[in-house]
């Protein structure tokens, strides 16, 4: 599914964030990323969700090597993937409910199959009520269940989520987890940032720790 | 016009709020060129015409009378005997006076005046202005005038009004043009991080362009409308203006259907050029991302 080989990573002509990484995930696994502030972390996440290209090294994902893949076919790639970011990056303007739809607009699905999938899965989340409300006018724990929606809007076969649980408390921190486990179970790979062990501590999952831009992959957490 | 729903904030960012206005001055400036060139070219093409199919000739004075009258019938003589020619008539004498009269005054009844034959040819039939001038010659102070040195001029002056509107049109369309690669690029200045969200999550440089062009077009085609507007009001001002001296300097102006459909086609035409514009600025700046 996924698949890193020596790879490094720097932003334009700074210092190098990322050394030497490499590992697999296979299709279908739950793994954890953790690591320091700084560690490098969402920069790892980055570099899996097509946002950059890494300096050296193969990335390969879903059987791509992202190094030889033209921009022009990286839409179709990025469409496979669901991504819950750090700061919810919502749209203010837009509805929860033309929130979500986003993906499946950009991905031209016709407008009543998603009104109908957008109600279906803001209920899901426990936002059946929200449709027609705007970000500024929800928690923070809703906005992450909007992400969350828009993230699996599309039925990705890969999840990656960036601290998804840095702005709730440790029971909805939890509960969010466990939604990914359901998505994990119907055959979405997950891969979760956080630097929160007392959360890891909860799940049986492999965990890709980051120290100074180098990895150490773990057994289960516990 | 129902507001459309855009994946990006367009309506909170400044970038494209002076569009329509530019627009709407550059519709206004382009409609008002087309019309005076129009305006221009049809002048040009009545005076063209009045001279056309026609000439004069001119017999200089004598100091006696008889005399001049006598020139004047060989005169008639000759060209109506000339292959070609519609008719040929002596312009009466009190009809030169009249019109010398605001230059000259009425008192010119002394002054030595050349007499004038008005000539006009078959329309659609040759006519050897050559051999008719020299059969002319015949005649002492008798001179042929084809007018083919005004129509050369006026053929001159036409050209140039069309091709200086041509100019001025392009320059309004490359101006418009460039304003909308500057509203556009502030827009994606401004939308940078939606932008790559919208990336990120799976869209096509076409489908973000499809945004910034909608909206563009959006702005243009409003701004285009007021602009025609004003444009209407304008040369309404003007022609309920021009109306009284009108037909006293140049001859009478009429839009006709086909002007009036390209007239109207200019808050299109404006749009087109921002939507495509905007597409391809767009396009560019986009292949630039990761």
């Amino acid at each position: 599914m996924v698949r890193f080989q020596g790879v490094a990573m720097r932003y334009a002509s700074g210092p190098e964030i990322l050394h030497d990484i490499s590992f697999n995930l296979e299709a279908g696994s739950y793994h954890f990323l953790t690591g320091a502030s700084g560690a490098g972390k969402t920069s790892l996440l980055r570099l899996m969700y097509l946002a950059n290209r890494a300096t050296r090294g193969t990335v390969k994902v879903f059987g791509h090597d992202i190094g030889n893949t033209s921009r022009r076919a990286l839409p179709a790639l990025r469409r496979r993937i669901g991504v819950v970011f750090q700061e919810f990056r919502l749209l203010d303007h837009l509805s929860t409910r033309d929130n979500v739809a986003l993906s499946l607009r950009i991905a031209g699905v016709k407008e009543d199959v998603i009104r109908a999938h957008v109600a279906e899965l803001l209920s899901w989340v426990g936002l059946g009520d929200k449709l027609d409300s705007t970000p500024s006018t929800l928690s923070d724990g809703e906005k992450q269940r909007v992400a969350i929606a828009r993230a699996v809007i599309g039925r990705p076969s890969l999840l990656i989520a960036d601290e998804p649980t840095g702005s709730v408390d440790e029971a909805q921190g939890v509960r969010i987890l466990r939604l990914f486990e359901e998505l994990n179970r119907i055959g979405t790979t997950v891969v979760v940032a956080t630097h929160d062990q007392r959360l890891l501590s909860k799940f049986n999952h492999r965990v890709l720790r980051l120290e100074n831009g180098t990895l150490r992959i773990d057994g289960p957490a516990s | 016009m129902a507001a459309r729903r855009y994946d990006l904030p367009f309506s909170e960012d400044g970038s494209g709020r002076f569009l329509p206005w530019m627009i709407a001055l550059m519709v206004y400036l382009a409609a008002l060129a087309s019309v005076a060139a129009l305006a221009a070219r049809e002048v040009v093409e009545q005076w063209n015409a009045g001279l056309e199919g026609s000439a004069t000739v001119e017999i200089a004075p004598s100091p006696d009378d008889a005399t001049t009258e006598e020139r004047v019938a060989q005169v008639l003589e000759i060209v109506r005997a000339a292959r070609g020619v519609e008719s040929a008539e002596a312009v009466p004498a009190g009809d030169i006076n009249r019109l010398l009269a605001p230059w000259l005054g009425t008192e010119i009844g002394g002054l030595p005046l050349p007499r004038l034959v008005d000539v006009k040819f078959r329309s659609g039939q040759a006519v050897d202005l050559r051999a008719l001038s020299g059969a002319l010659t015949r005649v002492s102070g008798a001179r042929l005038d084809d007018h083919s040195l005004w129509r050369e001029r006026l053929r001159t002056l036409g050209r140039t009004v069309q091709v200086a509107a041509i100019i001025i049109v392009e320059l309004i369309a490359i101006a418009a043009g460039a304003t909308v690669v500057f509203a556009t690029r502030s827009g994606l200045a401004v939308h940078r991080e939606l932008i790559e969200l919208m990336h990120l999550i799976g869209s096509r440089d076409s489908y973000i362009a499809r945004q910034f062009q909608n909206h563009a077009m959006s702005l243009a085609l409003r701004g285009g409308l007021l602009g025609i507007a004003l444009a209407a009001v304008t040369l309404g001002v003007i022609a309920i203006i021009s109306r009284p001296i009108g037909d006293a300097l140049v001859p009478g102006v009429s839009i006709g259907a086909a002007t009036l459909a390209a007239l109207a086609a200019l808050p299109l035409i404006a749009a087109g050029i921002a939507t495509l514009t905007a597409r391809v600025t767009v396009l560019r700046t986009l292949r630039q991302m990761p």
